[in-house]
């Protein structure tokens, strides 16, 4: 993406984004409703035109051939897309089709992606007769009956219990293996940091910051975070020397025999902690380690949590 | 032209998911011969006319052509309404192929939709001449491509489902009442001269009259030479199905819709 723009009168929706997505990866785009992945998504689907800049997709430029871009994407959008006389065996069997599989091969995946996505029994029942979570497990076979060169998926498990996004998490890895590049879009912080190789962070339109979700944890000073119970009162010597490590950031004292380090790498400076500890003959009776999420790594470059800017947006 | 055929087919399949719709319109049309046409017939009686029974049959027929083919455009709003604009506009299908499988599937469907129902107009009306049946029939295939080429057009132009219903009632009662559907044009003359001259010039009356003359219904007076209405059909088609589709593409591409 080079500079795509998209502007809704006076709102940048998307704000001169440029990012590269690799192939092979699933990128996860990571940001409240609101944020401009929706936008983003369907400038790169070619369903609407940006303002300014482009992007490109494998070779094709979004603007200049949108025929051939369309012809390596594959799409599950946010909200199933699908009327409500519609049956999910319809649907799915449609898409192959003008998808160009052979008849052959879509007799056979059309069961075989409904199966998976359990909608193979319910699959004569109307759009209107099925459940939120149905509709979008066949949102999701579409793209996995096309298995694009390039699958985007729009909040994949909004909506869904937790048995379900287990299976969609599932199908979307699968897909990966496959050989499918995927764009992620998604407001759940565990979600993008599961399956995403990078997440890009939108705020407001802008892409603050893309990188592994361990290199953007890492990047917060101090994100880290142990929780030390000793036996014994900490020695100020200790203490002294726990701050000469160059990955500790800050020492508080909560009691005398309770100590709380920030700190970045917190799985090379642990082992260094307890010989200290053993040393000086200071035992510890509990150690308690925590890492910071992405929504640490959301507050750290926007200074909100993602459930504040979702209400700063709305 | 196998994407345009996928267009076409889903089209088609979509418009027979609606049965509801179809035996209710289908009740509608045997209760217009049979009661309105039965009716209104006895009251009717004058020289242009001499059997107005076979003539509001006739004309009746094209009318529900007419209907069923406006029918897309509020396909268009429900597919708006419920995403599905998006998934066709990110479909790997060009907006050419997209749009003029859209226009030929929503002429085809109402064909196919109203055959059965020309065929009991027939079996009301009586005898056919083969030939003239035939190119009445390509007459009726092209006006309903043109029609529904012109409810898409209008649907993307005018972006609101509430307007397009009320446009296409406002539309839907001029093109009707000012073609020889119901009456002959003579008699529309007869009027309003200007009323006349507006009827000479709708598609829906060219449709009409070669319907009526295809199926051999004398009462006909207004068709001197059926190569007229014919050309009028032909560059109604043209107009909504291959210009239309221009506008059309040109609205939607890049989100023009939104």
């Amino acid at each position: 993406m080079e500079n795509l723009t998209k502007k809704f009168g006076n709102l940048a929706a998307v704000d001169h984004l440029n990012l590269e997505v690799e192939e092979g990866e699933i990128l996860g785009l990571l940001g409240p409703n609101g944020a401009g992945k929706t936008t983003c998504i369907l400038m790169l689907a070619t369903v609407i035109r940006p303002t300014e800049g482009t992007a490109y997709v494998g070779e094709y430029d979004i603007r200049k051939q949108p025929d051939k871009v369309r012809g390596l994407l594959g799409i599950a959008f946010q909200e199933p897309k699908m009327l409500w006389v519609s049956t999910p065996w319809d649907i799915v069997n449609w898409h192959a089709k003008v998808c160009g599989l052979s008849t052959a091969e879509r007799k056979q995946r059309v069961k075989e992606v409904l199966d998976a996505v359990e909608m193979w029994e319910p699959r004569r029942k109307n759009v209107h007769q099925l459940s939120g979570g149905m509709r979008k497990r066949v949102e999701m076979a579409k793209i996995l009956i096309q298995r694009p060169k390039i699958a985007i998926v729009d909040e994949p498990t909004s909506q869904i219990d937790v048995v379900g996004k287990h299976k969609i998490w599932n199908m979307l890895l699968e897909l990966r293996e496959e050989g499918t590049t995927i764009i992620l879009a998604t407001n759940e912080l565990y979600e993008a940091d599961e399956l995403s190789d990078r997440v890009g962070i939108l705020h407001k339109g802008k892409l603050l910051v893309c990188d592994t979700p361990k290199k953007l944890k890492d990047s917060i000073v101090g994100g880290d975070i142990i929780d030390i119970q000793l036996e014994k009162e900490a020695p100020p010597r200790i203490i002294k020397e726990l701050k000469g490590l160059k990955e500790i950031a800050d020492i508080t004292q909560f009691k005398p025999t309770n100590l709380r380090l920030y700190l970045n790498k917190v799985e090379e400076i642990v082992p260094q902690i307890m010989n200290l500890f053993t040393k000086r003959e200071v035992p510890i009776v509990s150690i308690r380690m925590s890492e910071p999420s992405l929504d640490d790594v959301f507050a750290h470059y926007t200074g909100l949590t993602i459930e504040e800017a979702q209400k700063d947006q709305e | 032209m196998n994407k345009l055929l996928l267009v076409v087919e889903r089209d088609v399949r979509l418009f027979f998911q609606y049965k509801f719709l179809i035996i209710m319109r289908a009740i509608w049309f045997v209760s217009q011969i049979a009661l309105f046409g039965l009716i209104a017939s006895r009251m009717i009686s004058v020289q242009a006319v001499p059997d107005y029974f076979r003539y509001y049959v006739g004309g009746l027929s094209v009318m529900t052509l007419y209907s069923a083919a406006i029918f897309i455009g509020f396909d268009i709003y429900e597919e708006a309404e419920h995403g599905v604009f998006e998934y066709l506009l990110s479909l790997p299908v060009s907006r050419r192929q997209l749009v003029l499988g859209r226009s030929i599937g929503g002429g085809l469907r109402s064909f196919i939709y109203v055959g059965p129902l020309i065929a009991i107009s027939l079996y009301v009306m009586g005898s056919v001449n083969p030939l003239a049946f035939l190119v009445s029939l390509l007459a009726l295939f092209l006006f309903s491509f043109g029609v529904s080429g012109m409810s898409i057009t209008i649907a993307v132009i005018i972006k609101s489902s509430d307007r397009f219903d009320i446009f296409m009632g406002v539309l839907d009662a001029l093109v009707v009442r000012l073609s020889t559907a119901m009456y002959p044009l003579a008699v529309v003359q007869a009027a309003n001269p200007l009323y006349g001259g507006i009827t000479n010039f709708n598609p829906l009356t060219y449709a009409a009259d070669l319907f009526r003359w295809g199926t051999g219904i004398e009462s006909i007076i207004t068709l001197s030479n059926p190569l007229l209405p014919l050309v009028g059909i032909i560059a109604f088609f043209a107009l909504f199905t291959f210009v239309g589709v221009v506008l059309y593409d040109r609205r939607i591409e890049g989100g023009g819709w939104q």
